[in-house]
């Protein structure tokens, strides 16, 4: 098992790599020189001059191979430079917003994992019962109800006209509330499904009918045996929404307000902040990672056959 | 075996949600407020605005991410900027102005004081100049700032400046909110260099910042000891609200007292919300001109005839009135008449003429042949790119309308949407046929609109190339700023911007204004002369 953590993690090596190379040539792609991009943002007239001057500050002057070698350099040192904008160190301004982000994504996988369990796992077992078709009501609604229209019905119905909750906002526990739900919906609509399925898959297993001879109790059957192995596809799932959900708040936490991470990249992409997009697909790319990373290590725990597989192969 | 290896795990996995349910209500403020009540009105002496973005800091000599109206709340200028262009005293009580215009000297009011009690004098005046002169690189753009020789403190309350030439904006340019605002010595960072930030933001100004966010809110509350008239309300609370849908609900709430602002929510969303009867709505005075910036060193466009052609051939009224729902003024001046020397163009007002168009473009000599659809000329079709930004509905939907009704007098229109940066950047280096573009206003106009058509490297320079009479056009602007003579200076103005307008490379479309939105208890709302100020002067909340 040690192995196996050590080969992920080093296999983060080489992903990093390719993204800093990304970002770094992204910088050539776009049409508006960041020199200038800069002294617009900074509001300072661009002369010849001072544009050869920044370029050369930026590194932009040196050979492609050598800015993307700094960019490496820098970046293993949690230097992002310094924002465009702000004129404050990139990453200090990211590692301020992020917790607001976590709390968000946390707040919407709790919700995500404590309803659809349930709901799969009984429009499952309970197969064509009214359960079952709320869940694909559920499900279709999900998939199709864009995010940013869901957070304003929501608004509409639970702080406009019920007064449940606030319109927007940090703070409080109701704050997080909507935002939540938001989020959480469409993972709802997925999980359920793929737990349902999953559930019905195993339910047709030998193991299922070998433990209904020994006489065990169909509740504990289900709980114990069939769920604990039919929800390996939804953790793999949830691993893979995860970092999705630390960098892809950014349209709920433009509706609801919501401080973090996501909306400070908006306004990076409309200021040409290059440094702090840069920041964002690292920082998005090693997320990715590290959650997938999560997940297999949770897997492993709860099947262990998987784990019994990789002590084979060493 | 199993069984115990099962409960273990079942008891890490318990912890693990454990855990996850105390990060997470850990980040969570858990005071026990009942958050309704303490949302709709936290104070009934407060006023709620809803702002798109964070105020940012809260400094009087730096740009982006700082905003306007929150640097103008806490800073104050020499001058204020009033209806129809006047010029009033602000913290300077009067000012004189030498005979060759290089000279002047301010009488600075005597009763100021800033937020921590130091006294405001003419010391404090030259050290923020001086401070601003350091870094001209980022402010050399105001044009007086770049012609200052000296600045002098005469005695306690009398401040000199003394440019290199003589520079008629300068009382004018003394009103803007950035970077001629004045801190307080105790604001001053160590080094004494602001442009990296400030040590804290004491300003003259009515009112103090009292709370901030980042991201969140500000809160500013009254400067008790102002000098000049006391605001009735006792502290206004900024909330950042980025989604322009939201700050509607949220107003319908009753969670934002006051909407205000240029695009700050949608169109239809205003109209909605005025046409439900239960809010008072306004509207500004135009605050600038929506234009047509034409390429005439294109060859197709390098013709009067097509320029006028173009302008003649779509209904402006109906355009404007069609995709502002009327919020937009048909303008028929490339510059609002209520900024400064602005009332007497003799411009020929163009009106929708669609057969004139015609025979213009015949009489340039681009014919329709039978069966075609696009003119030609010389085996060239006339064919011309728009390009407008893609993030602005307005700009999209009114090329959209020009597109078709150009097609009509049988020019192809290609409309092409570029991001913001892209479409300066373009505009910059000539890369484009027809372009928006809309000017600065007040406190900035007219000579900085003039300034910028004359200036080489902006677009506008370029895009009047055809002009047979440019070069006269580029020295009468030049001229312009140096005038000491009032009516030489309004003779000027009328003659460079009729000339400009007459021959068609910048065509006027509509006139911009700013909306305002607020609760029936919300009184005494005026809007701003000067449109980056902030427009709390005077409002109230009745009880």
């Amino acid at each position: 098992m040690g192995t196996f953590i050590l080969k992920r993690i080093l296999s983060i090596i080489p992903v990093f790599l390719l993204a800093t190379l990304l970002t770094t040539g992204m910088i050539h792609l776009s049409p508006v020189d960041p020199a200038e991009a800069y002294l617009t943002a900074a509001h300072i007239q661009p002369t010849d001059e001072i544009l050869a001057q920044k370029r050369q500050e930026f590194g932009l002057d040196q050979p492609f191979i050598i800015q993307y070698l700094n960019s490496i350099k820098k970046i293993c040192q949690f230097d992002f430079g310094i924002s465009y904008v702000s004129n404050k160190p990139v990453w200090d301004e990211v590692i301020s917003r992020i917790p607001a982000t976590i709390q968000l994504a946390l707040g919407s996988l709790f919700i995500a994992v404590f309803v659809s369990i349930p709901l799969g796992f009984l429009a499952g077992v309970k197969k064509n019962t009214a359960i079952d078709h709320f869940s694909r009501v559920l499900a279709f609604l999900g998939a199709s109800i864009p995010s940013f229209w869901l957070g304003y019905l929501l608004i509409l119905f639970f702080s406009v006209k019920l007064d449940l909750f606030p319109v927007e906002g940090i703070g409080t526990w109701q704050h997080l509330v909507l935002p939540s739900v938001t989020l959480a919906f469409p993972l709802i609509a997925i999980y359920t499904r793929l737990l349902r399925a999953s559930v019905l898959e195993n339910l047709e297993e030998p193991y299922v009918l070998y433990a209904r001879t020994r006489g065990i109790n169909e509740n504990s059957i289900m709980v114990k045996h069939v769920l604990r192995i039919a929800i390996s596809p939804m953790i793999t799932g949830l691993g893979m929404n995860l970092g999705k959900l630390l960098t892809g708040t950014i349209i709920v936490e433009a509706v609801f307000s919501w401080p973090g991470f996501g909306r400070y990249f908006i306004d990076a992409i409309f200021n040409r902040d290059i440094p702090v997009i840069q920041c964002y697909v690292l920082i998005g790319a090693s997320l990715f990672i590290i959650s997938n990373l999560l997940v297999d290590l949770i897997q492993m725990y709860i099947d262990p056959r998987i784990s019994r597989k990789e002590g084979y192969k060493q | 075996m199993f069984n115990r290896v099962h409960k273990q795990k079942t008891i890490i996995l318990l912890t693990f949600m454990f855990i996850l349910s105390t990060i997470l209500l850990g980040c969570t403020n858990t005071s026990s407020n009942d958050v309704k009540s303490s949302e709709n009105k936290e104070n009934s002496n407060m006023l709620t605005f809803a702002w798109p973005r964070d105020v940012g800091e809260m400094n009087p000599h730096v740009y982006n991410p700082s905003q306007l109206f929150a640097q103008s709340m806490v800073y104050e200028p020499l001058v204020s900027y009033q209806e129809g262009g006047e010029l009033k005293p602000h913290l300077a009580e009067s000012w004189d102005i030498s005979v060759d215009g290089k000279e002047y000297t301010f009488h600075l009011r005597e009763n100021v004081k800033f937020s921590d009690g130091t006294v405001f004098n003419a010391e404090i005046v030259k050290r923020n100049f001086d401070t601003i002169l350091n870094k001209i690189d980022m402010h050399g753009w105001l044009g007086f700032l770049s012609k200052v020789e000296k600045t002098e403190a005469v005695d306690e309350f009398t401040f000199k400046l003394t440019l290199t030439e003589p520079y008629y904006p300068t009382i004018q340019e003394l009103a803007v909110v950035r970077p001629v605002r004045f801190l307080g010595e105790t604001g001053f960072p160590e080094d004494g260099d602001t442009s990296k930030g400030v040590a804290k933001p004491v300003g003259t100004g009515p009112w103090i910042l009292d709370e901030y966010k980042v991201d969140e809110y500000a809160t500013f509350k009254r400067n008790e000891n102002y000098w000049g008239e006391l605001p009735e309300e006792e502290s206004i609370k900024v909330k950042v609200i980025p989604d322009a849908e939201t700050r509607v609900l949220a107003f319908e709430k009753g969670e934002i007292d006051l909407i205000y602002g240029e695009g700050t929510i949608s169109l239809d969303a205003f109209k909605q919300l005025d046409s439900t009867g239960k809010y008072e709505t306004s509207i500004s005075e135009p605050v600038a001109t929506r234009q047509l910036v034409i390429n005439s060193k294109k060859k197709q466009l390098s013709d009067e005839k097509v320029r006028q052609a173009l302008h003649y051939a779509f209904n402006k009224e109906a355009l404007v009135e069609g995709v502002t729902s009327g919020y937009e003024e048909k303008a028929d001046y490339i510059l609002p008449t209520n900024l400064p020397y602005t009332k007497e163009i003799d411009a020929s007002v163009v009106d929708y003429n669609v057969e004139k168009a015609k025979s213009l473009l015949d009489e340039a000599g681009w014919k329709l042949s039978d069966g075609q659809e696009v003119r030609e000329k010389d085996g060239q079709l006339l064919e011309i790119e728009l390009m407008y930004d893609s993030a602005e509905m307005i700009q999209k939907t009114m090329a959209e309308a020009l597109q078709s009704e150009w097609a009509a007098i049988g020019v192809k229109l290609n409309i092409v949407g570029v991001e913001l940066a892209e479409q300066v950047q373009r505009f910059k280096d000539n890369k484009f046929d027809i372009n928006f573009f809309s000017n600065y206003g007040a406190p900035y106009d007219p000579h900085t609109f003039l300034n910028i058509v004359a200036s080489e490297g902006f677009g506008f320079n370029e895009a009047i190339s055809a002009y047979p009479n440019k070069a006269d056009l580029l020295q009468q602007i030049s001229m312009l700023t140096q005038t000491t003579d009032e009516n030489e200076r309004q003779k000027l103005y009328s003659s460079i911007l009729t000339s400009i307008q007459d021959q068609g490379a910048i065509i006027p479309i509509s006139y911009i204004k700013k909306i305002a939105i607020h609760q029936k208890e919300v009184t005494n709302f005026t809007f701003p002369a000067n449109r980056d100020e902030h427009p709390f002067t005077g409002i109230s909340i009745k009880e």
